[in-house]
């Protein structure tokens, strides 16, 4: 009897102990935020880090194998590091504005590029035409995906002007030299390419270890004005619950790629922290495939599928599109008609489906049933349940086939009949990029059978129109016919969204794109 | 002895190239494909000419028997290959990686028996009582929960909560701590139960209570008798967690920013970079013959009843 009641009253002890320790007092909680960096300096591997003046500590989830700009995604980094810059760079309204570049323009085939005079990298040589071709010519060479950049002909004309003539008319060169993975080195100078390039953005490399941080320090010669900050590190944080421990606990000052229920936290307290949130370039979308599924079932399927209820799911992660840009771009003007189950409903009997007893659609006995592939990644998985439900609520039963590789099962045998898709839709500000890999006839990502040679013919035109205009006038005309024709189905477009404690500014958190992060104006007051 | 050592040593050979085969096939008929992840994994997509040309350039265009056999030759030329994720050797790569997932798992289980073995005994021979009861209670819940769990917890309480350590500290004493600790706490757990299992059968046994009754001090029996005769039992749960321990904790090494072969074959995984996998099948395949081996070595030395 004793030993149970002393059981009893430890056991009450420790769930006392338990219940104190989780009690979620927020000003406790703030109490802490407010003297973190003060525990940090004391208890941190970095002591100095905190205690010196402007300083930012960056959290990110990937980080490059290797410094070197040219090779694979590195460039995305670099820049993102504020290491590496580009001849020309992408806005937040996706429109190209000049960086290294004073000026690029196109006469037929060949393109003249001229360089800002003032240009320099960190060690204080000066950038030329010839360093420029240099590390086109390389990036060629070490990097599959811009390999085609050899078939062009490079010929510098004096040290800031040189061409670039293409066998066809190449309308998006600009939208290349505004790629990251084009940012120039200073190959004369550079010995470790790997692990500390020399080059002309804002920040220098201090130390590089890619599993944990990357350590950077001002660029003095920095060619265009001050920098703000002494210094920034960016903390490799593989798991989002560290990423956001570390941003409570004040270890890190600002991130991006935040989780719904992490931008919850942070959006409950607004005074210690500033949320951003924009639109960005990674699209959600499904293919449907034309060889199976009729066209007024197709339009069906894309009356009855609501983006606006699937974006309500995924609490704030995605907004919802009508095409495959942002709306907020001049080629993302496209349109499509409103959520209407009542004609879905009235498509599908016109087709001659009629309701079983378990009020699923059917003709001839057979039973409208679609197969819906997906893979369990970028939420595509919540994405397919909830179609699922919406499809069964007008009577279209459907079947989900999860796979783990999209582009190597269901992408490349079209088995499907509607396929759930993300992919990068904008890399540098143009529609082409898109069209060119989706719409187009033969394209890898033609899966769905799509084919209109009105369509065709525009592509073509898109192909080698300079105007950017008329080429967003084209790309939106495009987009149309492919929505007219249900195609695709366009959900949403993840945001980027950012935290940042306050007093943190300019860690592009308004801009649209991955690649960009700190620049000479970020600062931390 | 030397002959069986020998024998077992000889058995590693079919057992690896079993292994290799079954984990090369595996890769070769799973989904997806290396070059494609390799160049579309900030979700670009690429035209079917690059992703031809990336293949040729990995190889991944040659037959099964080809491939396999040309990994095969380098490997016994000590060549362990290049990852295809950075170009980096493999063996480099496992050879960093492992040396934390060493320091981590030696601190852990070093740190583990030193808890669970004193504590087990101790509980054993207090069977019943309420501390018993209370340690019993806690291993249970310190076995029972997920090691992300424990993880979240700690970084919790001893990071946000209590400030005493920072959730960055990483290739420092302070940064083994937590990590130590998460994966201490369950295999402590686990551990003190066994020895306490095997302690509670030992001393029920007849000549546990015939040397009682000769009058021989009872920390003699527990100590050179009782516990002597669990080791068998001990060593074999100690042994089975070094082996699993030693194949790295990807949660644990994610989450606490750990660079141990755990998260670098999980990475290699999810990029499907072939020769790192591999390579780390090879590896961990290796160390849990060699480390079975050592064990079975272990209870000849411990109970000579125990013939080849």
């Amino acid at each position: 009897m004793k030993k149970n009641r002393l059981m009893l009253i430890m056991c009450t002890m420790l769930l006392l102990i338990l219940v104190g320790c989780t009690s979620n007092d927020q000003t406790e909680d703030n109490a802490a935020h407010a003297d973190s960096l003060e525990t940090v300096a004391i208890v941190g591997e970095e002591p100095e880090s905190e205690s010196k003046e402007k300083i930012l500590n960056i959290g990110v989830q990937y980080a490059p194998s290797t410094l070197d700009t040219h090779k694979g995604y590195s460039g995305w980094h670099t820049s993102t590091y504020g290491i590496t810059e580009t001849l020309f760079k992408v806005g937040d309204d996706f429109t190209l504005e000049p960086l290294l570049a004073k000026s690029g323009s196109a006469d037929g085939l060949v393109w003249t590029i001229l360089l800002k005079d003032n240009v320099c990298f960190s060690n204080g040589d000066a950038l030329t035409a010839d360093m420029v071709v240099g590390n086109l010519m390389r990036v060629a060479s070490e990097n599959q995906r811009f390999a085609y950049l050899a078939d062009f002909t490079y010929e510098v004309v004096d040290e800031l002007t040189f061409t670039i003539e293409s066998k066809t008319p190449y309308p998006t060169m600009l939208n290349v030299l505004a790629s990251c993975e084009t940012g120039i080195i200073n190959l004369d100078k550079t010995i470790d390419f790997d692990n500390g390039i020399i080059a002309t953005g804002p920040f220098i490399v201090e130390s590089f270890n890619p599993q944990a941080k990357t350590v950077l320090a001002r660029n003095e010669n920095y060619w265009n004005g001050d920098v703000a900050l002494e210094q920034a590190t960016f903390y490799r944080m593989p798991d989002a619950d560290t990423l956001l421990m570390a941003m409570q606990n004040g270890e890190i000052q600002c991130y991006n790629g935040l989780n719904a229920a992490a931008m919850e936290i942070f959006k409950a307290d607004s005074s210690t922290y500033d949320l951003v949130t924009v639109p960005a370039t990674r699209l959600q979308m499904y293919f449907l495939n034309q060889d199976r599924l009729s066209d007024n079932v197709r339009a069906a399927i894309n009356l009855t599928v609501d983006a606006e209820d699937i974006v309500s799911y995924l609490g704030g992660t995605v907004s919802p599109t009508v095409g495959p840009f942002s709306a907020s771009t001049a080629y993302g003007k496209a349109q499509k008609p409103a959520v209407d189950t009542e004609v879905a409903v009235a498509l599908l009997e016109k087709e001659g489906y009629k309701r079983n007893k378990e009020g699923y659609f059917e003709k001839n006995d057979k039973l409208l049933e679609v197969n819906i592939a997906y893979y369990p990644g970028r939420s595509l998985d919540v994405l397919a349940t909830i179609m699922q439900e919406q499809l069964k609520e007008i009577g279209i039963r459907s079947v989900l086939t999860s796979e783990e590789k999209p582009d190597s099962t269901y992408i490349a045998t079209r088995d499907f009949d509607i396929a759930l898709y993300s992919m990068n839709a904008d890399l540098s500000g143009d529609p082409a990029y898109f069209i060119m890999n989706t719409l187009k006839d033969g394209a890898y990502y033609d899966v769905g059978g799509f084919d209109d040679e009105t369509c065709e013919g525009l592509i073509t035109d898109l192909s080698r129109e300079m105007d950017t205009r008329k080429r967003a006038e084209l790309a939106n005309q495009i987009i149309q016919i492919a929505i007219d024709d249900n195609a695709f189905g366009y959900l949403a477009i993840f945001n980027k969204t950012t935290v940042l404690r306050k007093g943190v500014v300019g860690f592009s958190e308004t801009s649209p794109f991955d690649f960009y992060g700190i620049d000479a104006q970020t600062d931390v007051n | 002895m030397k002959r069986y050592v020998i024998k077992r040593l000889l058995h590693l050979i079919p057992i690896l190239l079993g292994v290799s085969v079954l984990t090369f096939g595996l890769l070769y008929i799973g989904p997806g494909d290396p070059a494609m992840q390799c160049l579309t994994s900030n979700g670009v997509v690429v035209s079917e000419e690059i992703l031809t040309v990336t293949r040729q350039e990995m190889g991944l265009d040659k037959p099964f028997f080809v491939q396999y056999g040309t990994w095969l030759f380098n490997l016994s030329h000590g060549d362990m290959g290049i990852s295809f994720k950075d170009g980096t050797a493999v063996a480099q790569k496992l050879k960093e990686a492992f040396v934390y997932t060493l320091l981590l798992s030696s601190v852990s289980i070093g740190l583990s028996i030193t808890i669970a073995v004193p504590v087990g005994v101790f509980v054993a021979i207090r069977k019943g009582h309420a501390v018993d009861n209370v340690i019993r209670m806690i291993s249970f819940v310190g076995n029972s929960m997920p090691n992300f769990l424990i993880c979240i917890l700690l970084m919790y309480f001893l990071c946000i909560r209590y400030k005493y350590f920072p959730i960055i500290a990483q290739n420092s004493i302070q940064g083994l701590i937590l990590p130590t600790l998460s994966l201490t706490i369950p295999m402590c757990s686990r551990l003190l139960r066994q020895v306490r299992a095997e302690m509670l059968e030992q001393l029920s046994k007849d000549y546990i209570t015939n040397a009682r009754v000769r009058g021989v001090r009872e920390t003699y029996i527990l100590f050179f008798n009782a516990l002597r005769n669990a080791l068998p039992g001990i060593i074999t749960i100690i042994g089975l967690s070094i082996g699993g321990l030693l194949g790295g904790s990807v949660v644990i090494e994610n989450i606490f920013r750990w660079p141990g072969i755990g998260k670098l074959v999980m990475e290699a995984i999810v990029s499907r970079d072939y020769p790192v996998i591999q390579g780390f099948v090879i590896v961990t395949a290796l160390m849990y013959v060699v480390i079975n081996l050592l064990i079975d070595i272990s209870y000849r030395y411990l109970d000579p009843r125990i013939d080849d």
